[in-house]
């Protein structure tokens, strides 16, 4: 039987971790999909652009049709992606696939992920997580079941839920996002947690400035499935937010010395506010 | 005649539809911003959510919303927490999503609050896949 042919719709602002996008991709060729990944501007749904939803409806009509003719099984990892296709896009375009949220089809999938890690990930874990999103995909409860399958991991019950429903939206709130880090710490610290762990990679951004602050370590559930398999993916996007720079000089070239100084250093050498 | 459709116009009707829909609904309790975690957050918080919901109101009608819509509209980030609190099951998260895009001008109304620009949005994506992907993915992914 050939392999289920889909859509991995990847999103937008995940193209700062490419590991995370390679893990996703091997995970669903282990699983027996041959997946498609498709993402980035050209394929944005549009919910950045509040401002102006002349260019939101078009570009939310634009990446619809483009997935329409790949006829196949759209399978999201952008929560942002997957609730403005639920909100509105579907609700303004002709919608001719199945849609699925990634941690949807890996917990209906469970059974068989659970052959994939084999490798002992000895960590105690408090699962970084939001309100909003939640009642749309029931992540809360099934990133915590799927990390269970991983052998040593043990997901702690921190009782902290931030709120939003994740951490990239707090740019305009800078106060707020200065609480969430202040209490996923603290929440980490008094439940005894060696790590912070988030579903989104929006809050990964964020709360990898956590890590290299040195407050707490902070991975992406993707990324500690990854150690359980043995992939050899290498976190680029902590390693430059630790050294506060990229240090490859050929790396910096490919985006030009001038783009890097203005719009990608600030990035990496900004830290929490933690008081 | 140019039977092109015009770009955007499907959610814009979609979106008044909801417009439409809410305004008929609300009953102005002000059990949404009640229980909203962010209300803490605004520039001008109110104690009692029937003060703030009318204003939200009045944006979506495309009238000028009170400090009080406005500075909530500011800080939604989509909690939703309003929504199992609404009686009238009018799904204020929506409401509140409407409201952002008036306030700043989505909708082509007067700007009610101040947009964050990131100039550099896009491009920044786009600079993080080349630092991230090889050649052949960036051609066939993105």
């Amino acid at each position: 039987m050939s392999a289920e042919r889909i859509t991995f719709w990847y999103g937008c602002n995940v193209l700062r971790h490419g590991d995370i996008i390679h893990t996703c991709l091997d995970i669903l060729r282990a699983l027996g999909y041959d997946p498609a990944p498709v993402g980035g501007p050209d394929y944005c749904c549009g919910t950045v652009k509040d401002v102006n939803q002349t260019t939101a409806g078009g570009m939310a009509t634009r990446t619809v049709g483009r997935l329409n003719e790949r006829g196949a099984r759209v399978v999201a990892w952008c929560p942002s992606c997957h609730s403005h296709m639920h909100d509105f896009m579907e609700r303004a375009n002709d919608r001719h696939f199945d849609m699925t949220y990634l941690v949807e089809l890996l917990h209906a999938r469970r059974a068989e992920l659970a052959h994939l890690l084999r490798q002992p990930v000895p960590m105690r874990v408090m699962l970084h997580q939001h309100v909003g999103f939640n009642e749309l995909v029931p992540v809360n409860r099934m990133v915590p079941e799927l990390l269970a399958l991983i052998p040593g991991v043990e997901v702690l019950e921190a009782g902290y839920t931030a709120p939003g429903y994740m951490c990239a939206s707090f740019t305009a709130v800078p106060k707020a996002l200065d609480d969430i880090h202040a209490n996923t710490v603290r929440a980490a610290k008094a439940a005894g947690a060696d790590a912070v762990v988030t579903v989104f990679h929006q809050c990964y951004r964020e709360l990898v400035g956590l890590d290299a602050a040195g407050a707490v370590p902070v991975h992406n559930y993707i990324q500690v499935f990854a150690r359980s398999m043995g992939l050899p993916y290498e976190d680029d996007y902590k390693k430059w937010k630790r050294a506060g720079e990229i240090t490859d000089p050929e790396r910096i070239a490919k985006v030009g010395i001038e783009f890097y100084e203005r719009a990608v250093l600030p990035e990496l050498k900004k830290r929490p506010n933690l008081r | 005649m140019s039977t092109r459709p015009v770009i955007g116009q499907r959610l814009k009707e979609f979106q008044q539809r909801e417009i439409d829909r809410i305004l008929g609904a609300c009953t102005q309790c002000g059990k949404c911003y009640e229980v909203c975690p962010m209300a803490q957050y605004s520039k001008a918080p109110a104690k009692d959510g029937k003060a703030v919901v009318p204003g939200v109101l009045a944006v979506l009608r495309g009238e000028q919303g009170s400090p009080e819509a406005l500075g909530w509209i500011a800080v939604c980030t989509r909690s939703g927490v309003c929504v199992p609190a609404c009686p009238e099951n009018v799904d204020p998260k929506m409401m509140m999503r409407l409201a952002r895009m008036t306030a700043l001008g989505g909708r082509g109304l007067p700007k009610q609050i101040e947009p964050k620009e990131d100039r550099d949005y896009f491009d920044r994506i786009r600079a993080f896949a080349k630092l991230q992907l090889t050649d052949d993915e960036l051609k066939d992914w993105t």
